[in-house]
């Protein structure tokens, strides 16, 4: 039972940390700023969740189990608040998206 | 009459808050010296006297009973976020040039206006979607492929909520 526990942990570890390093591979790989937030996203969501998960199936029966899901919630609303205050400031800065540069690049073009 | 039953039911809320915050204290000291109960008390106290304090600067009572109702939504969430987090890792390991951005406002009428927090966030919180803009009647979402747009539009996340919680009215 408990070799069965450390099995299945050690899984939602592993995946887990493969997700959290895909988020990282993605914030260097992506083209701008907007979508290397997305890229952060998979790091901020799926990767916390596996990751707790996995410890909480390693941690005893007890008080740790509520405090390691209290991280697991507070994450979970605080996450996506940081990306959307990132996301909004730089969009009232004056940040474009890569649709609306496509588009400013072909009105320059048009008139010549 | 009319003001005693107001006024039992502002009884009930605050004890429901002081249940709750008292056991959020405990589960997350886990002593039991009469030192540290006592600071646990005194927070509590502290908490409930900026909590009423605020109540009657904002005038909007913080609704308690949607536990049974947030139960029924996570599980669902996480499977969205499980599938949505594939997608994103697929297009981050394949060739960069797949990522096809864009820029939608989505018109959320039918959420109620105490959802639309947990909606933009639901949103937010799925990787490849990202709420840039809450905007009266209408959210501004920047999303990793067009199609996610698309199943935003046909309102998938909206129904779900409005499923649990009720239309707006």
């Amino acid at each position: 039972m408990l070799l069965l526990l450390d099995i299945i942990s050690g899984i939602l570890l592993v995946t887990g940390v493969f997700f959290g390093l895909s988020g990282a591979v993605g914030v260097f790989k992506l083209p701008n700023f907007f979508t290397r937030v997305h890229a952060a996203s998979v790091t901020d969501s799926i990767a916390v969740i596996l990751i707790v998960s996995g410890l909480v199936l390693q941690t005893p029966l007890g008080i740790n189990i509520a405090k390691l899901l209290f991280i697991l919630v507070f994450l979970l609303i605080t996450s996506p608040t940081a990306s959307h205050a990132l996301a909004k400031s730089a969009r009232h800065g004056g940040l474009l998206t890569m649709s609306e540069l496509e588009k400013g690049d072909q009105e320059e073009k048009a008139p010549k | 009459m009319a003001t005693s039953k107001i006024k039992v039911r502002r009884y009930t809320h605050s004890a429901k808050w002081i249940i709750s915050l008292s056991i959020f204290w405990l589960l997350l000291s886990g002593y039991l010296k009469p030192l540290l109960l006592g600071f646990g008390v005194a927070s509590v106290v502290l908490v409930m006297f900026v909590f009423n304090r605020m109540q009657r600067v904002d005038n909007e009572p913080q609704e308690f009973g949607t536990w049974l109702q947030i139960i029924r939504y996570t599980p669902w969430l996480l499977g969205q976020i499980l599938s949505s987090s594939l997608r994103v890792t697929k297009l981050v390991w394949g060739s960069a040039s797949e990522v096809s951005p864009s820029l939608a406002k989505i018109n959320v009428e039918t959420v109620p206006e105490a959802r639309r927090t947990l909606y933009a966030n639901s949103i937010t919180l799925t990787p490849g979607t990202l709420t840039l803009d809450v905007d009266g009647d209408e959210v501004t979402v920047h999303a990793l492929e067009q199609t996610s747009i698309d199943e935003l539009k046909k309102g998938y996340i909206a129904s779900k909520i409005t499923g649990i919680w009720g239309e707006n009215k």
